[in-house]
């Protein structure tokens, strides 16, 4: 057999190996002792013959001929360099069919994984091995491997990964007839085969080896995920609506249903038999349903009565005094007659108690029934001194004053109160005219009547009869009577005539007085006015011009003070009363200014031709006039003060203008732009500093120096390119940062914004309502959340939403319905229309 | 269900549009763009799909708030500005007011008249917001107060001192009346609330009506911000150009220009001492400075007898008007300028992009005009010259719709009190004029120079370690007082306040270790392998 090596090798045995290959490397003795306290533990015979085979193979202590194979062979632990076979190298795919050839083998051969795991390198004892499992005779397996002469050598010492050659092809494989073979003829053979057969044709209850948990958990996640996010896309339209909707409502149609008991009874349909009974006889009878409620509130107030009644008749019953039964039958026999029955006898009853009541009060007081009067009198005290008597005396007349009082209101009597009352009434009510006259007439004819009654005593005395009131009074009645005669029906017609000239007529005497004395006050005041304006006039005389119209008249007023302009010490104020003296007076340019100015004409000679010349004749004449004026009469007389003649600084600056201004501006430039961008200083040398002394050679300023400078200047130069005013040579823009301006400025943008650019263009326009139309500010300063108090926000609930709508702020969207599904439908409706 | 089926119904409106219908929503475009105030990011850019999708329905929320803006200007304001149309070879400028006085109505031609008070010198003039009021300062001490709807004479004073300017403030119950010594201001009848000493003798005065400040600049050329709501001075600011009295705000952001003799005009804020801008405009003394009121534009005039027109968003020059010298320059609402000099008005108009002539007008010879002043929401430009002032018609130069909200004409008591309130409520912080008011909100801008200079560090730690010297230490119980223990007490704490302060050696060292590095690229290559590695 030579090297050629044949280990066929089963998967279970494959992974303790590999384990122990990877594992640190343990010396055989101690795998050996873990190995064996392990035993005991697996209660499976096969496992206990792997692991001691296992042993057996590797563990070189206990076979001493092993020792001999070289470690670099046998690769343990990967410690040595590959030992190269140069005869044949396999293909890199060989583990893949490996695997699957394993698979292959797992099918039902553990048997056989048993009897190829003693396997040894000697070839005759694996055929007799074999033979004996198997019953097969030797030659089976000897031509096999002897119909192979052609010697392969394995790249790699055989291993459970690396299943032999012919296992590989398809050849060789143990199948379960291999193994029933020997059995064949004893008594349960049929049995079992044909359960074998039946198991193979039975593809279906097959049940695989469970995947590894990692792997299993994997798929589960990945089936959920699935669903979940199924379930999860259909809300995202929904929620990135809700996320962009500017402003979200909550308090829309809170609609619960039913807005009344009426209209949930409306709706009510009898059901049950009982229902359907009260239903018919509610609907069909005669009886209303007001009777019916009025009937029956009446009979419960009349049972509430009942019973209230009876709680009081025995409470009454359960009293035991004697005396209370006793008055009260008194009582009963007393009033129970007559006045308990007839209402009549009962309000006079009532009537009598009172003014019975009433008489008392009035007596008991201030009669000499009190005690302390009782005890005066009693002791005589009374006539005895003054003060007792006199006040017991006061006392009585109190008392008749009061009783008599009594006994007036008692009657009723129209008194003088009314009267006046009436009077006040009809003074608000604004009574017609007529009324009013008839009034007035019944009350001096009752003054007239007032006045003949005193025929005796101090009235009736020649002097203190009021005769000329009486005449006056009848001449009113008079003209009361003329009234009501001729304007009558006039009166009928006005009929806002105010009260007061009514009234005015009887006092009538005394209105020319007033209105003469008022009058008289008028023109005393216009008589001071005048005579102020008499002395303001003493100051301006107005002098009218005579050759113009009324109209256009150019009114001139004389200079004022010479001192005015002259005397500023004296700043008090006065007023000057041009306007109000109507001295003043427009002069229409309009229509007559060719006429004024003849008029002017004949003071300040002009040449009317000015208008008709261009625009810079215009100009020159302008300055030519201005020289006439100088030598011109009145008018320059006029505007010589006006004109200010130009100081000699400003003749100069005139003169020289434009000589030097520019360069003076530039220098100013310069010095602002200094100050705002300073330019960066020369480096310079400061002697004695950088060498020793003045003989050895100056080094000049250091590179480093120099270089600072450069980055500076470069600095300052952009600085200055940068400006605003960098191109424009005749302006200076001052970019100062404003430190009180600073906090009308934002430092960081504000949060969703993140290009300043989108900010500012957001900000430009107002929001506020003298920028907008009010129809608009609503909606422009609407908070994101609308909700009216106490509304409960409910979690959003799902609706179709179509990602086409654009998010549209007139027509609020509703989160909070009550009845979504008409809503939901007309929306899908309007999704398929599109 | 019901509303889908209109909306398509639209849609389908939409496509089908009567061609007159088409030449509206042009117009409408026009408008919408300019109420989308700028075209929006572009959002293709943004990873963040919830921000892009929120941007976009910002955009369109946006873009409906322009169209119903749009179509509010279509239907609520339809008055257009007029402007004077001419036939064949006719020019405008020819047109006389007289010849306008023929044609337009009886209410505009009330607005064509001269009011002559030769007495009290020229007169600086000054209108409210809303044009209503009108305020007129004689140089010799004449103050008036007129309501120039029912050309009533509300107040008038005389001051008996030398008036430099005159403005209002917020409203037509106040205004400031520069002065001989010192300015002041009074209320609408008159009476004089406060006298301002702190500015010296103010040659101009202006208002910022944003931000509730009198600005003023003085005879010795310092310029000074007060606020009028709490009186407190703002800012007083040395310009060191020397005595000026060309002075206007830009009304777009507040920012205050000042012509000066060197030719230069220099643009000012509360907040900073160095002027923002100077610009070299003229090479002669700058006698005017006027601002178009959408801030992008402004004119000067120089004594050399040029007018130019700037733009302010480049600082250049757009156009230069030759042979022309304005004592005053005036924008209208509309963007007219008007320029006057001597006795002669100048209107230009940008109708073909330039400025070019569109109407002049020309006063009594001799008549020196101070002042020249559109009047808000009217055709109507007021000049205030030598003999009193006058008012002449110029056709398109006013804004033909205002807005009760900006400025009301017919503003009642109640309504103006409201106004003053909100005015108050909405007024702006002094830090806010700044060149670009765009600006606020966005992002600050990167700064130059971050870190403190080493001299400004050392200060700092000076301060501090003195600071740390002057502590005060406790006194503690007998064994811990002793004067050894608070000598080193008092040294650890010194050593304490050093540690803050980063030691400067060692970004000077970390710099060397940098060159050195270079250094080893130069090394020849046999000796790189000595060179120091990181």
């Amino acid at each position: 057999m030579g090297g050629l090596k044949r280990k066929p090798s089963s998967s279970a045995k494959a992974l303790a190996k590999s384990k122990k290959k990877k594992g640190p490397h343990l010396p055989n003795s101690i795998l050996k002792v873990i190995a064996n306290q392990k035993r005991p533990l697996n209660s499976d015979e096969e496992d206990d013959d792997d692991v001691i085979g296992s042993d057996d193979e590797h563990g070189g202590d206990l076979y001493e001929y092993e020792e001999g194979v070289p470690e670099e062979e046998s690769r343990k632990n990967n410690r040595y360099d590959r030992h190269d076979n140069y005869d044949y190298e396999l293909p890199d795919d060989f583990e893949d069919e490996n695997v699957e050839s394993e698979d292959d083998d797992d099918g039902g051969n553990s048997d056989n994984d048993e009897a190829e795991g003693d396997d040894d390198d000697d070839d005759d004892r694996h055929t007799r091995m074999l033979q004996s499992l198997t019953g097969m005779p030797s030659a089976a397996f000897e031509g096999e491997s002897k119909s192979k002469p052609v010697l392969f050598t394995e790249a790699y010492p055989e291993g459970e990964f690396n299943p032999t050659r012919d296992v590989l092809e398809g050849k060789n494989v143990l199948t379960e007839e291999d193994f029933l073979a020997p059995l064949e003829g004893t008594p349960g053979y049929q049995k079992t085969s044909k359960q074998i057969a039946r198991m193979r044709k039975d593809t279906k209850h097959v049940v695989h080896a469970p995947l590894p948990k990692p792997q299993r958990e994997r798929l589960e996640r990945k089936a959920v995920i699935g669903l979940v996010d199924e379930e999860f896309s259909k809300w995202v339209h929904l929620v990135k609506k809700n996320r962009e909707a500017p402003t979200v409502y909550f308090n829309q149609d809170v609609d619960l249903g039913y807005s009344t008991v009426g209209a949930i009874a409306s709706e009510f349909q009898p059901r049950t038999e009982f229902e359907k009974k009260m239903a018919s006889v509610l609907n069909d009878s005669e009886v209303s349903m007001e009777d019916h409620i009025k009937d029956h509130n009446h009979i419960a107030k009349m049972r509430s009565l009942l019973f209230r009644h009876e709680f009081k008749s025995k409470r009454i019953k359960k009293i035991k005094s004697k005396t209370y039964h006793r008055l009260k039958n008194k009582d009963l026999k007393n009033s129970s007659l007559g006045a308990l029955m007839d209402p009549e006898m009962a309000k006079e009853e009532a009537m009598r108690q009172e003014a019975k009541r009433v008489e008392e009060r009035m007596t008991l007081k201030h009669r000499n029934t009190g005690k302390w009067a009782k005890r005066m009198i009693s002791r005589g005290l009374n006539v005895k001194y003054d003060g007792p008597k006199a006040a017991i005396a006061e006392q009585l007349q109190m008392n008749a004053n009061l009783s008599r009082k009594m006994n007036s209101m008692r009657d009723g009597s129209s008194s003088d109160e009314s009267d006046d009352e009436e009077e006040l009434n009809d003074g608000a009510d604004e009574d017609t005219p007529s009324r009013l006259i008839a009034k007035a007439k019944e009350k001096t004819l009752k003054a007239l009547e007032d006045d003949e009654v005193p025929n005796a005593g101090l009235m009736s005395l020649p002097f203190m009869k009021n005769e000329e009131a009486n005449e006056e009074a009848k001449r009113a009645l008079e003209e009361y009577e003329e009234w009501e005669n001729s304007g009558g029906e006039n009166s009928k017609k006005t009929v806002n005539v105010s009260g007061r000239r009514v009234f005015g007529a009887t006092a009538k005497v005394e209105a020319p007085k007033e209105s003469r004395k008022d009058s008289d006050n008028f023109y005393d005041d216009s008589d001071s006015d005048n005579d102020m304006a008499g002395i303001e006039d003493n100051n301006i005389e107005p002098v009218r011009d005579n050759a113009s119209p009324a109209r256009n008249t150019i009114t001139e007023t004389e200079k004022f003070d010479d001192d005015v302009a002259g005397n500023p010490a004296s700043k008090t104020t006065f007023d000057v009363a041009m306007f109000a003296s109507g001295s003043w007076k427009k002069m229409a340019g309009s229509k007559n200014t060719e006429s004024k100015k003849a008029s002017r004409k004949t003071r300040a000679p002009i040449p009317q031709a000015q208008d008709k010349k261009g625009w810079r004749d215009e100009e020159s004449e302008d300055s030519e006039s201005e020289a006439e004026q100088m030598v011109d009469g009145v008018l320059t007389s006029t505007s010589k003060e006006t004109f200010e003649v130009p100081s000699q600084a400003e003749l100069i600056n005139r003169a020289f203008a434009g000589d030097d201004v520019l360069d003076e501006f530039e220098k100013d430039k310069e010095e602002v732009l200094n100050q705002e961008v300073p330019k960066p200083e020369k480096p310079v040398l400061v002697p004695g500093w950088g060498d020793w002394t003045n003989i050895q050679k100056k080094r000049g300023i250091s590179k480093q120096m120099v270089q600072k400078h450069e980055a500076e200047k470069k600095e300052w130069e952009q600085g200055l390119k940068t400006r605003k005013d960098a191109r424009l040579k005749h302006v200076i823009i001052s970019e100062k940062v404003d430190k009180k301006a600073e906090k009308l400025h934002t430092t960081t943008l504000p949060f969703p914004f993140t290009s300043k650019e989108v900010f500012e263009h957001s900000m430009r326009m107002p929001i506020g309502p003298e920028f907008n139309p009010s129809t608009i500010v609503g909606e422009l300063n609407r908070p994101e959340v609308v909700k009216k108090t106490g509304v409960i926000i409910k979690p959003v609930k799902f609706e179709e939403v179509n990602p086409n709508d654009e998010v549209d702020d007139e027509h609020p969207r509703n989160h909070q319905k009550q009845r979504p599904k008409k809503k939901t439908s007309r929306r899908q409706g309007k999704v398929k229309s599109k | 269900m019901t509303m889908e089926v209109a909306l398509e119904d639209n849609n389908l409106m939409e496509k089908v549009l009567p061609p007159d219908e088409q030449e509206i929503d042009v117009e409408l475009e026009a408008k919408e763009k300019k109420y989308l105030r700028g075209e929006g990011a572009n959002l293709e850019t943004l990873k963040d799909k919830k921000l892009k999708t929120q941007l976009a329905s910002r955009e369109k929320l946006y873009g409906k708030s322009a169209k119903a803006a749009a179509k509010i200007e279509k239907w609520l304001l339809p008055a257009s500005a007029g402007y004077l149309e001419t036939d064949g070879l006719e020019k405008t400028w020819r047109v006389k007011q007289t010849d306008i006085a023929k044609e337009v109505d009886i209410l505009s031609s009330r607005n064509q008249y001269d009011i002559v008070l030769p007495d009290f010198g020229p007169y600086k003039l000054d209108f409210t917001a809303s044009g209503r009021h009108m305020l007129a300062g004689g140089r010799k001490g004449h103050l008036a107060l007129v309501d120039m709807m029912s050309m009533n004479l509300i107040k008038e004073i005389q001051v008996r001192e030398t008036v430099r300017d005159v403005a209002f403030l917020h409203n037509d119950q106040f205004f400031a009346a520069a002065q001989k010594k010192y300015s002041y201001i009074y209320a609408r009848d008159g009476t004089e609330l406060h006298c301002l000493k702190e500015r010296g003798p103010v040659a101009r005065l202006r208002f910022l009506k944003n931000h509730f400040l009198l600005a003023s600049v003085n005879k010795i050329g310092q310029l000074h911000y007060q606020d009028v709501t709490y009186g407190d001075m703002v800012a007083s600011i040395r310009t060191g150009k020397g005595r000026t009295d060309v002075m206007e705000v830009n009304p777009y952001n507040g920012v205050v220009a000042l012509g000066h003799s060197g030719g230069t005009v220099t643009m000012w804020k509360p907040t900073s001492q160095a002027p923002l801008v100077q610009m070299q405009c003229h090479p002669g003394p700058v006698s005017s400075v006027a601002f178009h009121p959408n801030g992008h534009l402004m004119a000067t005039s120089g004594k050399e007898r040029k007018l130019k027109i700037w733009d302010l968003r480049k600082f250049e020059e757009v156009q230069t008007i030759h042979g022309f010298h304005a004592k005053t320059l005036s924008f209208s609402q509309k963007g007219l300028l008007a320029a006057g000099t001597g006795s002669f008005v100048q209107v230009l108009g940008d109708s073909s992009g330039d400025y070019s002539r569109y109407m002049s007008h020309s006063m009594v010879k001799g008549y020196q005009i101070e002042k020249v002043m559109f009047r808000p929401y009217e055709d109507v430009l007021g000049i205030g010259h030598s003999m009193g002032w006058s008012s002449v018609l110029i056709p398109g130069s006013g804004e033909p719709n205002f807005d009760s909200w900006v400025a009301n004409p017919f503003e009642t008591t109640k309504q103006r009190r409201e106004k003053e309130v909100h005015l108050l409520l909405d007024k702006l912080p002094p830090e806010t004029i700044m060149l670009d008011p765009s600006k606020i909100g966005a992002m600050r801008p990167s700064r130059r120079k971050e870190r403190p200079t080493r001299g400004e560090i050392e200060a700092e730690k000076e301060v501090a370690v003195e600071a740390a010297k002057g502590v005060e230490l406790k006194k503690k119980t007998k064994g811990r007082n002793k004067p050894s223990k608070r000598t080193k007490k008092k040294k650890e704490l010194v050593e304490n306040v050093k540690k803050t302060f980063p030691e400067q050696e060692q970004g000077a060292a970390g710099k060397k270790r940098r060159i050195g590095e270079d250094a080893a690229a130069d090394l020849p290559s046999s000796l790189k392998r000595f060179a120091r590695k990181n």
